[in-house]
């Protein structure tokens, strides 16, 4: 049983880079099983407001999920996203 | 009835405890700063390790034999523990419990302190598939955490904020209507302040569960019961469970109920146009005592 490899290019997508991922959220939309967690980028955090963190990052959080549907990959606009299986 | 209720219920469920969602117990269990400072990063929780592990690529530590039953372990311990909580990043003490719209109604008119409901985004949908939806209905506590954290607040077009429990209640069957699983849940155990109306796959709490076998979330005190002789074989029942539980039987034109998969949300029940459905309580059913 091979495992899915899913990668995002955070230089391209999150982490207070050129695109912030609540922006867009197609990658999270067009995933039927919801493998994405859209969240905090917790290390990049700057101290300013602690109450509403301004630097976001998508995680593919349950690979295992995922059905291989590629819609993710054809999609995402900014083609940041990567998947090997 | 699970051990839990016979510990902590009030007529033999647990969330029917008014002392459960009492000021006091926030205050003696100091949890203000606590909860607000789990729900200030709440989507990060999943992606944060404890003892070594995160839910990131859950599926594939699960397929290992040992290191999912650690996993399995781990999970459920954190889950259930009746200590209190320490770590605000970790959902300690996070469990819940599958309820039905009579049970959801009962617990908004008699548990819920007055003039703290709200509703407000659901962080699972939120998370996971990128939409903002209201729905889910907060109380205690949670209303004065929420009002610092603004990403949850709804924009008036999609929901008031604040609601009494008559708005409270409206909303609630709306959502079962539409298909939404009522979940009841501590939010640091034994505090009680989250009624949500869940879907999946995006519930983070169903998920462990229903892809894992972690139980992170309890079935309903009910299970679903049908009437053969009223069933017109509509299919609507089927359509509405996320659960797979009912099937149709070709030859007999009747849906099919397979209890043992069965959460006792009540959903279908509210499809049925023709009383062929009823809930009953699962401890009265030999084979499913036990299997909540
Ligand atoms: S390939 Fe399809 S199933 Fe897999 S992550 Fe992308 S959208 Fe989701
Ligand atoms: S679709 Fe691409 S650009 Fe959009 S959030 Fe997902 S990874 Fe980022
Ligand atoms: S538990 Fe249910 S309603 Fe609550 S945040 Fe998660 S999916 Fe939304
Ligand atoms: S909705 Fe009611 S009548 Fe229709 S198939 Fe289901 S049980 Fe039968
Ligand atoms: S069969 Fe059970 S789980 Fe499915 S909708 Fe009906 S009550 Fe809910």
């Amino acid at each position: 049983m091979g495992k899915i490899k899913i990668k995002i290019d955070y230089s391209i997508c999150g982490d207070g880079n050129k695109i912030d991922p609540r922006d867009c959220t197609i990658c999270l939309k067009v995933c039927d099983p919801a493998i994405f967690l859209l969240h905090q980028s917790i290390k990049y955090q700057k101290e300013d407001d602690p109450y509403d963190p301004k630097i976001w990052r998508v995680t593919p959080v349950y690979p295992s999920l995922c059905i291989l549907c590629m819609k993710c990959v054809e999609q995402c606009p900014e083609n940041a996203i990567k998947i090997r299986n | 009835m699970c051990d839990h209720c016979l510990k902590h219920g009030t007529a033999g469920k647990w969330y029917l405890n008014a002392k459960l969602y009492s000021e006091e117990l926030a205050k003696e269990l100091d949890l203000k700063e606590f909860m607000l400072e789990q729900y200030k990063t709440f989507e990060a929780m999943q992606v944060r390790n404890f003892g070594g592990f995160s839910a990131v690529g859950m599926g594939y530590k699960m397929q290992l034999p040992i290191i999912s039953r650690i996993v399995k372990y781990t999970a459920e311990k954190m889950l259930h523990t009746e200590k209190p909580s320490r770590n605000p990043f970790k959902a300690e003490g996070h469990i819940g419990q599958v309820v039905p719209l009579d049970d959801a109604i009962a617990i908004l008119e008699t548990c819920v302190p007055e003039d703290s409901l709200i509703m407000k985004y659901c962080m699972c949908r939120y998370m996971h598939k990128g939409e903002k939806e209201a729905c889910c209905i907060n109380f205690g506590i949670m209303s004065e955490i929420i009002d610092k954290l603004p990403r949850f607040i709804p924009e008036p077009e999609d929901s008031k904020y604040r609601l009494t429990k008559e708005e409270a209640i409206e909303k609630f069957t709306e959502f079962n209507k539409k298909g939404y699983i009522g979940t009841i849940w501590y939010g640091a155990y034994p505090y009680i302040n989250n009624l949500c109306a869940c879907q999946t796959p995006m519930c983070a709490g169903f998920r462990p569960r229903t892809e894992f076998g972690i139980k992170s979330i309890f079935k309903a005190e009910y299970v679903v019961e049908n009437n053969p002789n009223n069933c017109q074989g509509c299919k609507k029942c089927i359509t509405m469970c996320q659960f797979g539980a009912i099937d149709f039987d070709e030859k007999a034109k009747r849906a099919l109920i397979d209890q043992s998969k069965c959460y006792g949300c009540g959903n279908c029940l509210l499809a049925c146009r023709f009383e062929a459905l009823n809930l009953v309580a699962r401890k009265e059913i030999p084979a499913l005592a036990g299997n909540y």
